[in-house]
Order: structure tokens, then sequence, then C-alpha cells
């Protein structure tokens, strides 16, 4: 294992340290998915991404969206400690008065892309910003990390169209495939399945890998930069709750908050101090 | 005879003079390129000319991404399409960031619908727009109106909204008083008896119906409210005060848009008899415009008889008390 692999998987502890916590000191929030996208967000964040948080709004950045806006306690963790933003801010999730919002804003929160958390509108988003970058000379990429369950949405599907047919290849798409939504699997209550064809036959360069692996992770984002003529989807097999065994295969924490009894209990899978 | 005028040609031209200035403005069609005139600019700018397909959602979201990278893009088709199937993008990925998008929508009240019927015929976008917090909304009476107003959203940074017609829109009949975003135009000012808000293509027919009671002795003010939101109250709550009653006439449903605006100014600042000029509450039919706008009781006659009568009914009240 590379020390590359190592200091994400670190991080990624921590982030899932602070997404618990955040969740159960605002009484409010989504644990499940922040925790399927959080090494997918890591690695971007941590690894991938041309960002300079001292300068948030730099032209030739990167850009992110998480389409998927309601696990944004994993971004927010990230942001902070990539430096966006001071640490101590994150316990201000979702109350009145913080830069932290149920949902990812744009101008409220350094570091936030786009605004997001009504489903399906990232990839729009992001295709909108890679057109923009060859109309002001800016090779940037775009990272849109979506849920599975929010791709039943069909404008998702009027992007993936248009994508191709600008052949984007400056957008990458990772789908944080836990295979769960809010009412239960995405393929009985969406008919989801099977996901991969359909973005192939829309004709984008597709890979499908282990969203909690690392190695496999850098690896699909590196092939899918190489491709600069078609739009890119990795499909991130992830667990929903992944690092809280508790959570795992219990979708009630698709939207739930942890006790305090519970917070300890993840504190020590996670390895992390109770706040 | 009423002379027509096209404001699908008079807003592409405004943003090709735009665009020529403004390396960030683009056009963004939803396989509309054709309904708003805008081959010219695509041939022009083929860089800056976006087309999704029919796709308006796609199309508003992109354009807002697009706006976070520092373009100025113009989403440009059917006033339905983007008010009501990509409402949710307008609301919630342009007004919301406040991202500089400009969306602009053809076929705007029932007089421009191309006799196509309901589908294409869009009477609710204003009222749509007008919840929506942080949108500029604005309604050009004719073709000179669009120009202007096309480039006065441009320099206006944020989103804005703008209806323009079929392309065989009446021009205003009566000497062109400048446009200045935000601020209602005075048309005509015979009098103080009642005061004639309105604002679109049926512009003309309010005056025509001023010019018709002023021949009975009734003096009438027609105010051009192009600029819906923000509604110039500094202007319109003393035009209001000073006359004995006032109608609004416009070519959208009587809820939601300009009615409904100067209703709400009135009853908090201004109380007075307003009666409102428009769709009833109804989905109109395919036709002919002028024969539409008759049968829908939006016609000069019924103006006329909307100032009598709601003149009338201040008079009684003011009698009793």
């Amino acid at each position: 294992m590379t020390d590359t692999i190592r200091e994400l998987q670190e991080i990624a502890r921590l982030i899932r340290i602070d997404v618990v916590t955040m969740i159960h000191k605002a009484g409010d929030g989504h644990p499940g998915a922040a925790l399927s996208a959080t090494d997918l967000i890591a690695a971007l964040y941590f690894h991938v991404m041309k960002v300079d948080p001292a300068h948030p709004q730099w032209r030739d950045r990167d850009r992110f969206i998480l389409s998927k806006g309601h696990a944004c306690p994993a971004l927010y963790a990230a942001l902070a400690r990539k430096g966006y933003f001071p640490h101590d801010d994150l316990v201000g999730l979702r109350s009145l008065g913080s830069h932290l919002q149920g949902h990812p804003d744009m101008n409220k929160t350094p570091g936030i892309d786009s605004t997001s958390g009504s489903l399906g509108n990232g990839i729009s988003v992001g295709l909108g910003m890679v057109l923009a970058g060859r109309i002001t000379g800016c090779d940037y990429f775009s990272y849109v990390v979506t849920g599975d369950g929010e791709i039943e949405e069909g404008v998702v599907w009027e992007a993936a169209m248009a994508a191709k047919k600008y052949q984007a290849g400056r957008l990458v798409v990772i789908v944080d495939n836990n295979g769960i939504q809010s009412s239960g699997p995405v393929e009985e209550v969406g008919g989801l399945n099977p996901i991969l064809p359909k973005w192939e036959a829309f004709g984008w360069h597709c890979q499908e890998i282990d969203g909690h692996d690392f190695n496999q992770i850098l690896h699909a984002i590196g092939n899918a930069k190489a491709n600069v003529e078609q739009p890119s989807l990795i499909l991130a097999h992830t667990i929903k709750g992944q690092g809280v065994p508790f959570m795992v295969g219990d979708n009630s924490w698709h939207k739930r908050v942890p006790t305090r009894q519970e917070y300890e209990e993840a504190m020590r899978a996670l390895g992390g101090a109770c706040l | 005879m009423t002379q027509l005028g096209n404001t699908r040609i008079a807003f592409i031209e405004a943003l090709t003079d735009i665009a020529e200035r403004d390396p960030h403005a683009v056009l963004v069609c939803a396989d509309s390129v054709l309904v708003v005139k805008g081959k010219s600019f695509a041939r022009k700018y083929p860089d800056r000319f976006v087309d999704v397909g029919i796709a308006e959602q796609n199309a508003v979201a992109c354009a807002a991404g697009m706006a976070t990278c520092g373009l100025v893009p113009f989403v440009a088709t059917y006033a339905g399409f983007i008010t009501m199937r990509a409402c949710e993008q307008v609301r919630t990925f342009v007004a919301y960031p406040g991202l500089n998008v400009k969306l602009v929508g053809a076929n705007g009240g029932i007089s421009a619908g191309e006799r196509e019927g309901v589908t294409h015929q869009f009477f609710e976008d204003l009222g749509i727009v007008r919840t929506i917090p942080g949108i500029t909304v604005v309604v050009p009476a004719d073709e000179s109106q669009v120009r202007q107003a096309t480039r006065a959203i441009h320099e206006t940074d944020g989103p804005a909204y703008m209806r323009i017609g079929s392309g065989r829109d009446p021009v205003v009949d009566c000497d062109d008083v400048p446009f200045e975003l935000g601020k209602v135009r005075v048309l005509a000012a015979y009098g103080d008896d009642v005061v004639l808000f309105t604002n679109g293509f049926v512009v003309n027919h309010t005056l025509q119906a001023a010019r018709v009671l002023k021949q009975e002795g009734i003096r009438a003010t027609v105010v051009d409210v192009h600029t819906l939101k923000p509604l110039d109250k500094g202007s319109i709550v003393p035009l209001l005060g000073k006359s004995r009653a006032g109608v609004t006439v416009e070519d959208h449903n009587i809820v939601g848009g300009l009615g409904s605006a100067i209703a709400e100014l009135s009853a908090e600042e201004c109380p007075s008899y307003v009666v409102r000029i428009g769709l009833r509450d109804i989905y109109p039919r395919s036709g002919e415009p002028e024969a539409l706008l008759e049968y829908y009781h939006m016609g000069v006659a019924d103006i006329v008889d909307a100032a009598k009568s709601v003149m009338q009914k201040r008079d009684r009240v003011s009698g009793r008390s």
C-alpha cells in the first residue's frame, strides 16, 4: 500500500468522524449517504483536484458538484480539513447563523462550486461549467458525485445526451452506487438497474469500481481524465453507512440522528473521540 | 391598422450586438433556435451558441453552470417551457444563487400563442416567476422595447426573465418613451379620472381605450409597468393615489401577474378599487390574436367598460360614506 493510499484512508476516517459528529450535534442529517460518498470526496479533494483553499474562486480551479447534496456533511468536513474554513464551524451544521446549510449553498460556504440538493441537476451544472471552460479558455475538469437513486430524474438523461453531443471529456461523473434510496433499494423503487449499459448507450466512457478502494478510485479518475473525447462515468459500488457497522444494511440511517449511545459506538468503530 | 413588429428578431439582434462587446454573452437554446430567430447568432458566434435539444431543464441548469464561471447565458425558448417545465431549475439553480442567467420566454400571453392552442399560449409565466425571490421580471411592449430591455437586463447583474412574443407583435402606437429597467413609463396622461396600468402586447389596446374614454369625457392616464419585478412602487402609489380608480390590462391570467401586483400594492399602500383585465383564470382556445382578446374580454371595449364600472363603484361607495 502506498503512502498516498494510507493518507487518503486516514483523511477519510477523519471525515467520517466529522460526519457522524456533525449530524449528532445538529440533530438532523443524512449519515448513510454521506458515509457512502466519503471516500470519493476524499480522493477528489486530497489527491485529484486542482484547487486552492486560499482562493476558492480561482478561475482555473477544478470544479466539484455534490449533486446528491444531502451528503454534504462529508463535503463540509473535507472542505474544512482542506482549509477552506475553520474546522470548528462544522458543528454549526443546519443551525441558524451557520454558513453550513442543510444542503450546499455556493454563496454561503467557501469552496462550494454549485448550490445543490434538488436531485438530478448536478450533471447539467457540471456540463455548463465544462462548456464555459471552452469559451473562457480554461482547461479545468468538472467532477460530479451523484447518487444512484437520483439518476432516476429525467434531467440526468438530458444532460447525458448533451454531454455526449458536446464531447465533454472534461466532465467526470461518479455515481455513488450504494444501491439504496430514501424508500428502499434502487431497483425496487425506480427499476434503475442495470446502470452502466444506459450510460454506455448514451456514448459515455464508462468504468465500474469499488468506491471504497482508493487504488481503484484514483486509477479510474486517471483513465477518465485521459479520455478527453468523451464524458466519463464511473460507477462506484459503495456501502451506505460505510465505516459505522450498525448503520450498514439499515436504511433507517438514510436520514436519522445517532443517539448519544449510538454516537459513542460510532466513534469507537471509527477510532474517534466524542465531542 | 396596427403595425406589426417582431420581438423575436429584436431580441436576437440586440443579443448579437451585446455579444460583439461582451465575449461572455452566450445563447442557449432547447431546439428553439428557429423560434427565437437565432440562426444568425449561431453562425456569427458558433462557439457561444449552445443547443441542448428539447431539454429545457438541462438548458437552464447548464446555463447556471456557465454563469458560475462568469458567462452571461441567455436561455431562449417558449415561455412556458422555461417557467413551468424548468421552473425548479430557474428557482434553485439560477435565482437562489443569484446567477447571471437571462431567461427569454417566447409566446408570452394568449395573443402571442401563434394559434397553437393552450400548449403554446403562456399566461401563467409571469405569476410563476414573480413568486421566485431575486429575479427581475420584464414584460416589454413591442420590438423597440425588447431591444432596450435586452440591453438593460444584460447590463444589470443577476437573474432576469423577459417575455417576447410570436414574431407578429403590435408596435406601440405612441411616442417611444425610453425604457428604463425598474421604472414605469407614462404613455398617455389625459387626466386623473382613472389610471390604466398595462404591459406587454396589449399596451395598444389600453392606449386606444384611453382615447375612447377621453372622447366620452373620462380622462385616463396610461402607465406601462414593463418591469413587473422589482415593482416601481414609488411611481405607482402616487399615480394610483391621485386617480379615482385603477384598471390593470395584461395578456396573462388575472391571477399572479400585473393585476395581482397592483392589487397587492394598492391594498397595502393606497386602497383603491382596481379592476383586472386579463384571462379570467380559464384555459383559452386557438384563434387569431385580436379575436382571442375580444373573446376573452380583453379588448378595447372591455377596458373602456372596466374603467367606467370601477369609477362608478368608487363613486357609489364615496357617495354612501
